[in-house]
């Protein structure tokens, strides 16, 4: 860490942060300018909150120079994390293609989306059950019943199933039905839930905060890999900005810089992050034009009577010629879809 | 346009609404509800400001319908426009890859980029003379005298030439040296500039403002398109957002969405809208898959050694390496990179 001095700050001030820097087990390298002091705080690489001298008399600013995170980290574990769902593997060659609808609106609806979805190429099922609408009067998902309707979808299809979790009670019942737990945009930093989830070994997914930087992104999956679930998919989902042509930005930046910082897989959704079905097909090639490693997409049989996200919901039709798409895009950056084989 | 009277508004006030929508030559669709009246004014709006209707006394909300801008929209010009430059076309099936120096330097460092670049498969040649740098202390440019050594760079490699423009006192100059004028993210809404090139007949990449929305972008190309000049290209270089750990966010959603309103040719600079030089490649692929018309790129030959933008300048072979990696993507869409014959065929002399 670099800790720069107010321009004049006393000696004593700069004595009082060397004898913090040392107490905190760290090795004090000033550097006395004609202007400014700096001095860098040097460690083994144990957590050192910057708070402790950003209070200091006499400091103007603290700097942090490594990540403040460690498991999520490129660094810490060069390779690729690559893990196996059912038939396939995420953060390898393969770019496996997630899809279904928004909500889990009844058993019909799960079971159709399902097999439609299976049929045009995808390689696991999501549903909500639970679903964090921003109006307390909007539909609120189906519960414990959504999840028995998502398992006979996926005992008809083989497809392993994706259901978003919105709290800490939630756990124990969901960790029996589903294969991959969602962890939604708004709970990135629901610190206590990112806890409970890494005390489970189910995988998870886990979406970019709305107006989370891709810092505070790997920040909050550090929680859960601290505690020892280790698989995490991290997703980009568009972020808040000016722009309202759209219902968010696709950060596509987010995506070589994910690769380049961490080891995690990385997924896009395209259709959260564009909001409308016109645009999902594109933003989708691009994802995995620019090195994602999964796609994740809404798909509705009937859009226009879904419950949630029917503007952008694709038929099932227009996903089909996505996964297409896709395909050519994944083969041209040396990558390939999951390859389909029957499952038991 | 929809009007949306407040809850209270008397009915005197929407009377007075209803009047101002006839005097301005458009007809008046009413609509009482319980709690709202909502007024709608039918007819040619795009050039009629939501202010004059804002102001009125008990008018709660002024909604546009259609576009506000009318030369620029894929309603009004269904097809795709082409734009044709020496050698190529953009916003056909040729994908156009600029490429060149954030800032002409010197005669050598110019030559060898523009011989670099074209090696590698660059379809034009970029190169900022006159730079708007935000630090007033910093590099400012060659000016003509790099307007020079760029036409002698297109003289030798025959590349087309863009370079920015940033006043409307150097348009006169410019146009005799460029073919493509650059209206940098600065630019985007300085209006006098915009009506300047409109009466030229120069090419023109639009570059999107660094905190503008697609739909002010559009209404800055309709500022150049009403001067007659339709010859303009638009650019997605980056917005600016919370992130920061690129130097802009680019906005990759802006490519399906101006493909989807506008019949303009879109281009993409991933040099700018990510900042860093590792990033470039991901970016321009994904731009590609998206639908983008082309790139433009900053390549250096010594990028550590660059007066300006380094940190995201490619080198001539990182510049070839994804170069190979856009023309894959560029296939599966259907489309070609656009390569430029030697400049005799062209007759620049």
């Amino acid at each position: 860490m670099m800790i720069i001095m107010h321009p004049g700050a006393p000696k004593e001030q700069i004595d009082a942060v060397i004898a913090e820097i040392e107490k905190q087990k760290l090795s004090s390298h000033p550097i006395f300018g004609v202007e400014q002091t700096i001095i860098g705080a040097v460690g083994d690489g144990h957590y050192v909150a910057k708070e402790i001298f950003e209070a200091l008399p006499g400091v103007l600013e603290v700097q942090r120079i490594s990540k403040p995170y460690k498991l999520a980290s490129r660094q810490f574990h060069p390779q690729d994390s690559v893990f196996e769902l059912d038939g396939f593997t995420v953060g390898g060659t393969e770019v496996p293609i997630i899809a279904g609808p928004c909500s889990v609106e009844s058993k019909t609806q799960i079971i159709e989306i399902a097999h439609a979805v299976k049929e045009a190429g995808a390689n696991a099922l999501r549903g909500g059950v639970f679903k964090p609408r921003t109006s307390p009067y909007a539909f609120q998902g189906l519960g414990e019943e959504g999840l028995e309707y998502m398992a006979e979808a996926r005992a008809q299809t083989g497809l392993p199933i994706v259901v978003e979790v919105m709290a800490v009670s939630q756990i124990a019942m969901m960790e029996k039905y589903v294969d991959v737990f969602q962890l939604g945009a708004r709970n990135m930093q629901n610190f206590n839930l990112l806890r409970a989830i890494g005390e489970t070994r189910t995988p998870v997914l886990f979406k970019r905060g709305m107006s989370a930087t891709i810092e505070e992104m790997l920040m909050a999956s550090e929680y859960i890999l601290s505690g020892g679930n280790t698989r995490v998919i991290l997703c980009e989902r568009g972020i808040r900005t000016f722009e309202t042509a759209t219902r968010n930005t696709t950060d596509i930046n987010a995506i070589p810089v994910l690769k380049n910082l961490t080891h995690l897989p990385i997924v896009i959704d395209p259709s959260h992050s564009t909001g409308d079905s016109a645009y999902v097909s594109s933003i989708a090639r691009a994802g995995v034009a620019a090195g994602a490693d999964g796609v994740i997409v809404e798909v509705h049989t009937d859009p226009a009577h879904a419950i949630s996200d029917g503007k952008q919901s694709l038929t099932p039709e227009a996903f089909a010629k996505m996964v297409k798409q896709v395909k050519a895009v994944a083969e041209a950056v040396d990558r390939r879809l999951v390859s389909q084989h029957a499952t038991a | 346009m929809m009007i949306i009277m407040k809850a209270n508004a008397t009915p005197q006030q929407v009377e007075a609404v209803i009047e101002k929508v006839k005097s301005a030559g458009l007809n008046v669709h009413l609509s009482q509800g319980v709690e709202a009246t909502i007024i709608g004014a039918i007819g040619e709006t795009h050039n009629i400001p939501t202010e004059r209707f804002e102001g009125l006394e008990g008018v709660e909300l002024v909604q546009r319908i259609t576009q506000p801008y009318k030369l620029a929209s894929r309603q009004f010009h269904p097809e795709d426009s082409v734009i044709s430059l020496p050698g190529f076309n953009v916003g056909g099936n040729q994908i156009a890859v600029i490429a060149g120096p954030c800032s002409v330097e010197s005669r050598s460092q110019i030559m060898e980029t523009a011989i670099a670049v074209k090696e590698a498969g660059a379809s034009a040649l970029r190169g900022g003379v006159f730079k708007p740098r935000t630090s007033p202390y910093s590099f400012q440019g060659l000016g003509e005298e790099g307007l020079e050594l760029l036409a002698e760079a297109r003289e030798k490699t025959g590349l087309p030439i863009v370079a920015e423009i940033m006043s409307q006192v150097q348009v006169d100059l410019m146009v005799k040296y460029v073919d493509v004028l650059q209206i940098g993210a600065r630019n985007m809404q300085n209006f006098n500039l915009l009506r300047a090139i409109g009466e030229t007949r120069t090419a023109v990449l639009l570059k999107r403002g660094l905190s503008a929305t697609v739909e002010e972008l559009l209404m800055s190309a309709e500022y150049i398109l009403a001067g007659g000049n339709n010859r303009v290209m638009l650019c997605e270089r980056g917005i600016r957002t919370f992130e920061t750990s690129t130097r802009n966010t680019t906005d990759i959603n802006a490519v399906p969405v101006l493909k989807n309103l506008t019949h303009l040719p879109v281009i993409l600079d991933p040099s700018h809208s990510t900042g860093y030089s590792e990033y470039v490649a991901a970016i321009a692929r994904a731009g590609i898959a998206a639908g983008a018309d082309g790139l433009i790129i900053e390549v250096h030959p010594n990028p550590a050694k660059a007066v300006s933008d380094g940190r995201q300048s490619l080198k001539p072979e990182a510049f070839a390496a994804m170069v190979k990696q856009v023309g894959q993507i560029a296939q599966i869409m259907g489309r070609t990179l656009a390569s430029v014959e030697m400049s005799s065929k062209h007759g620049w002399a």
